[in-house]
């Protein structure tokens, strides 16, 4: 199995399962999880079924394109439904017999593995997918985002395309797995990993990017005064690549740190608050006329 | 007698919560059944999808019983002619009982009208329906979640409920679903429906699709399977309880896989491979007969066995894969010295108002140093300092990046790559020992240096800003660092001035904050506590550890052998007399509020018994001096306890508050002197029978 046929027979099976394929996100993200169509539409009782592959960029991975196994930028395909269907777990079995692993033949297990994230105000439970020892998929229960408690509960699963290449190939090194048939993935990214590595780690103009996530900072805040969620939301993005090359470069100290993820977070949050309001008043179009809006659950139970 | 089956099936459960869950659940239910009356023995099973619980013996119903209803008084249930008034009536009417027969009982309160009336029992099975959904909604875990629409909160969401009594379903409704008689299999290996009519059909029919429902019997298997599978590979299998627990709990059917990695990778250091195997991957790793590592590892799978090899071949993909990343960091560290690495500390947070951990590593280097000229080690001051220094230097690697468990050690290893001399290596490698109460101590006296100044710095910096810990709360583990310094000084047996170090190690804070008095005032006490929890897990009791730790306690390992000491010598003849005197000697001086002792003068002496414990005490004290500064508590406390019978006699004799106040205060000097030279040892007075 090549790359690129993984990413068709997953897009083709998520889209026979009801789910809607969105593209890649056009901003820098550091999981397929800051996509609008996952951090923003899993708050508020609209139904949601989407699917879509992600490069994820997280400088602090980078290797030069030399450690057979991490990448600053890799791919994740994502799959979010809400509300999550009781049967997500069998989708999820059906979905790897589409990529030709019969699961009978296979040891196969979820074992506990929550997510959070500080930056986004989010955090989830649920496992990690191992086949045969092998982490493929992370399983995640939305429990919060933009620190808001949610109901309906969003069912994420999230394949590293890679990864899992790698291991149904059995290829030692993933610029050597084939991104189509006679085309090895280091052939077509080895060169930027590089460059991308050096960038981050030597040159990334530490002066600039403070500056940036300064005044991208203000700008979220000012989107958000306009009544803009979308630019408001992107925009916290930015500054969170900026903050996360900064941090590649060793430029953020310990303390500070703390400091300057609350800061994303906060607009994260504020994000999450104005898309809810925004939906909200826009009648919740997604929504079918006939289904009464669930009450919201009782908030903050999740962490007894 | 019935038979009660419940199973509840879920996505997958935690490994580390399913044995409290399978507990709680049983005993939850066991006693919400007997608080209404209905009791049986309940055994409880669990997989990582499955609760299960049953019992043979559960009655079919409560016992009828009997219960009495109090109505009026009977001066107001009956007139003057002893005939019943409305207020009888409307109590037996109320009571669905003709009036006649109301009987009058007696009362705390008086006579009042009373009737009997027998309760059916209910059926156990409508009580059961009731009482479980109450049961396993209560159900409390570490984290829970909600799912779907949101409604429910639970550990994972809940797919189906059987519960059986007798073969019939108890109906009830659990987060929304409807019990019933049908379950599923193996997830992948037999997942279709399970009908069941019983417990016995339903764990034949569970073992036939692949479900083996009893934990003990799965790990059991794992471990026969793990013996047998090493020794076809001429090797056996690490012992790792833990492990092997948890693997128990992630899997329906005990399946178990031999793999093999490169030989190659053995040449890396055993720590990080056995740490990629057992943490990363969660297989046992296996030892040939010399107990070196060997290059096979067992694989738990959920499976009943591998089919097409695909599982020995994942897991061993994998674990390889594993290794190569653990190579590329071991060259890619070697790159810089540890001691390069050092002011890059400078970037890692050790606590926000005591600064980086480059900070915390320069206090420890210096606190080391002097610790070590305290510990009568001064010629390895210079190596306690120098490990010191490097001894966080390992968590600006990528190997303790990609293996956090393994910090220090990493640390170790590196130092010794870099040409460190072997003292300051090993002293780096298990600085962060002991990690609990059960862990080994630091191996050599430099690393017992450096944990101890690491865990001073860390106690004096959070104690300076008044970060105590309170009731359960300890959120920066500060009681496992205070447990840590006193084990290292009690099992190493090695002496020092608490209150000293503790001044020492507040100083090198820049911090404002409490003062070196105020820290000392309240970190000493909490140091000791720690200290009685040690002396209490080392069977001394309580009266003894009560006794030494109420005088001045500076150092430990010579407060523990005061413990020790009055431990051993209680049980001596004369010794309870000496306690139970010394009662008296504490109360009589407590009640003429007599401090400490003044000048005893012979000649205001006028009872034998009074010159008689003058003169043996008198002769005892040097003694005692001697004794006790050479620290041989055993023969001090028996010298103490030979002046027992002389101070019975005084007591007998002699009347220590009479009228005279230069006689009285001369008994009373004598009695506060030899407190004072005892108490030097143990509060005797503390000791009961």
């Amino acid at each position: 199995m090549d790359f690129q046929t993984l990413i068709l027979k997953l897009s083709e099976y998520w889209a026979s399962r009801g789910c809607i394929l969105e593209q890649p996100y056009d901003t820098e993200v550091g999981a397929g999880t800051m996509h609008p169509a996952t951090f923003l539409r899993v708050l508020g009782p609209e139904p949601w079924r989407c699917a879509y592959v992600q490069p994820s960029r997280r400088p602090a991975d980078g290797r030069y394109g030399e450690n057979p196994f991490r990448l600053v930028k890799h791919y994740q395909f994502q799959v979010v439904i809400k509300p999550s269907p009781a049967d997500i777990q069998d989708l999820y079995v059906d979905s790897l017999r589409a990529i030709g692993i019969e699961p009978a033949e296979h040891d196969l297990r979820f074992e506990e593995d929550n997510w959070e994230s500080p930056t986004l105000g989010a955090w989830g439970v649920g496992w990690q997918v191992l086949l045969d020892g092998m982490e493929i998929t992370q399983f995640t229960y939305f429990q919060q985002a933009g620190g808001i408690d949610l109901a309906p509960i969003t069912a994420e699963i999230t394949y590293g395309l890679e990864r899992l290449t790698m291991f149904l190939t059995r290829t030692r090194n993933v610029m050597d797995i084939e991104w189509a048939p006679g085309v090895p993935y280091g052939e077509v990214r080895k060169q930027d990993e590089f460059e991308v590595s050096k960038y981050g780690f030597e040159v990334a103009d530490t002066d600039l990017l403070r500056q940036l996530f300064e005044r991208l900072e203000a700008e979220s805040g000012r989107c958000l005064a306009s009544g803009l969620v979308v630019p408001a939301y992107e925009t916290a993005l930015k500054c969170s690549h900026a903050f996360n090359l900064l941090d590649a470069r060793g430029a953020v100290s310990a303390t500070e740190r703390v400091g300057v993820i609350k800061r994303v977070r906060d607009l994260a949050v504020g994000c999450a608050k104005a898309w809810v309001a925004a939906r909200e008043s826009l009648g919740h179009p997604l929504l079918p006329k006939e289904t009464p809006i669930p009450e919201a659950a009782e908030a903050g139970n999740g962490e007894a | 007698m019935s038979e009660f089956l419940l199973e509840i099936l879920a996505e997958e459960i935690p490994a580390g919560v399913l044995s409290q869950a399978r507990n709680d659940l049983l005993r939850g239910l066991a006693d919400a059944l007997a608080a209404e009356r209905i009791d049986g023995t309940f055994f409880a099973h669990s997989t990582s999808r499955r609760l299960v619980l049953f019992s043979r013996d559960l009655p079919e119903a409560q016992e009828d019983h009997e219960v009495e209803a109090i109505g009026p008084s009977v001066k107001v249930a009956y007139d003057a002619e002893g005939r019943p008034t409305r207020a009888a009536e409307g109590f037996a009417r109320g009571q669905g009982v003709a009036v006649e027969a109301l009987r009058v009982v007696a009362t705390p309160k008086g006579e009042y009208v009373s009737v009997r009336k027998v309760v059916e029992g209910r059926f156990t099975s409508e009580i059961l329906g009731e009482v479980v959904p109450t049961v396993v909604a209560k159900m409390s875990f570490p984290r829970m979640m909600r799912w779907g629409d949101g409604r429910d909160v639970w550990i994972r969401p809940v797919h189906s409920v059987v519960c059986l009594l007798d073969g019939l379903v108890v109906p009830m409704t659990l987060f929304g679903i409807e019990s019933g008689r049908t379950t599923f299999g193996h997830r992948t290996l037999a997942p279709g429906r399970i009908v069941v009519v019983g417990v016995d059909d339903y764990l034949a029919k569970l073992r036939a699709a692949h479900v083996e429902p009893d934990y003990g019997v799965r790990r059991r298997a794992l471990l026969e399977k793990a013996e047998a599978l090493a020794s076809e590979a001429g090797c056996t299998p690490v012992e790792d309880v833990a492990l092997l627990d948890s693997l128990a709990h992630l899997v329906e059917w005990p399946g178990l896989v031999r793999g093999s990695f490169e030989a190659g990778y053995l040449e890396l250091p055993e720590e990080i491979l056995v740490t990629a195997m057992r943490e990363h991957q969660k297989v046992l790793p296996t030892r040939d007969a010399a107990g070196a590592l060997a290059p096979h590892f067992l694989a738990v799978a959920d499976h009943v066995g591998d089919p097409m090899g695909h599982i020995v071949r994942g897991n061993e993909w994998v674990l390889n894969a594993r290794f190569a990343d653990a190579r590329f960091f071991w060259d890619e560290d070697g790159r810089a010295r540890l001691e390069e690495r050092v002011p890059r500390l400078a970037r890692l947070s050790f606590q926000e108002k005591l600064g980086d951990t480059l900070r915390k590593a320069e206090r420890v280097e210096a606190l080391s140093a002097r610790l070590a000229a305290d510990l009568g080690l001064e010629a390895s001051a210079h190596e306690a300092a120098r490990a010191a220094r490097l001894a966080r230097a390992d968590l600006v690697t990528d190997m303790v990046r990609e293996f956090p468990d393994l910090q220090g050690v990493v640390g170790g290893l590196y130092a010794r790559r870099d040409g460190e001399s072997e003292t300051v290596c090993r002293a780096v490698y298990d600085h962060y020992r002991p990690a609990g109460v059960d862990d080994a101590l630091p191996g050599e006296p430099v690393g017992r240096v450096v944990a101890l100044a690491d865990r001073l710095d860390t106690l004096a910096g959070f104690f300076a800003l008044g970060l105590v810990p309170t009731g359960s709360r300890d959120p920066y583990a500060l009681r496992r660092a205070a447990l840590a310094v006193v084990r290292i000084l009690l099992e190493g047996g090695h002496r020092l001035e608490l209150p000293v170090a503790i001044t020492a190690a507040r100083r090198l804070h820049e911090v404002s904050g409490a003062s070196e008095e105020e820290v000392v005032s309240t970190l000493h006490p909490f140091l000791l506590e720690r200290l009685r929890f040690l002396l209490e897990r080392r069977g001394h009791r309580h009266d003894e550890i009560e006794a030494v730790l109420t005088t001045s306690c500076p150092d430990v390992t010579d407060a523990a052998e005061r413990v020790a000491a009055v431990s051993r010598v209680r049980r001596q003849p004369d010794f309870g007399a000496l306690a139970a005197s010394f009662k008296r000697v504490q109360n009589i001086l407590v009640q003429a509020g007599v401090a400490s002792g003044g000048e005893i003068d012979p000649a205001l002496m006028s009872d034998d018994a009074e010159r008689q414990l003058a003169g043996d005490f008198f002769q005892a004290r040097g003694i005692l001096d001697e004794l006790i500064a050479s620290r041989r508590y055993d023969e001090a406390l028996s010298v103490m306890a030979s002046l027992g019978p002389v101070l019975d006699r005084f007591f007998v004799d002699v009347m220590v508050l009479v009228e005279d106040e230069a006689v009285r205060r001369n008994r009373l000097s004598l009695l506060a002197a030899m407190r004072d030279q005892f108490f030097r040892v143990a509060r005797l007075s503390e000791i009961q029978d």
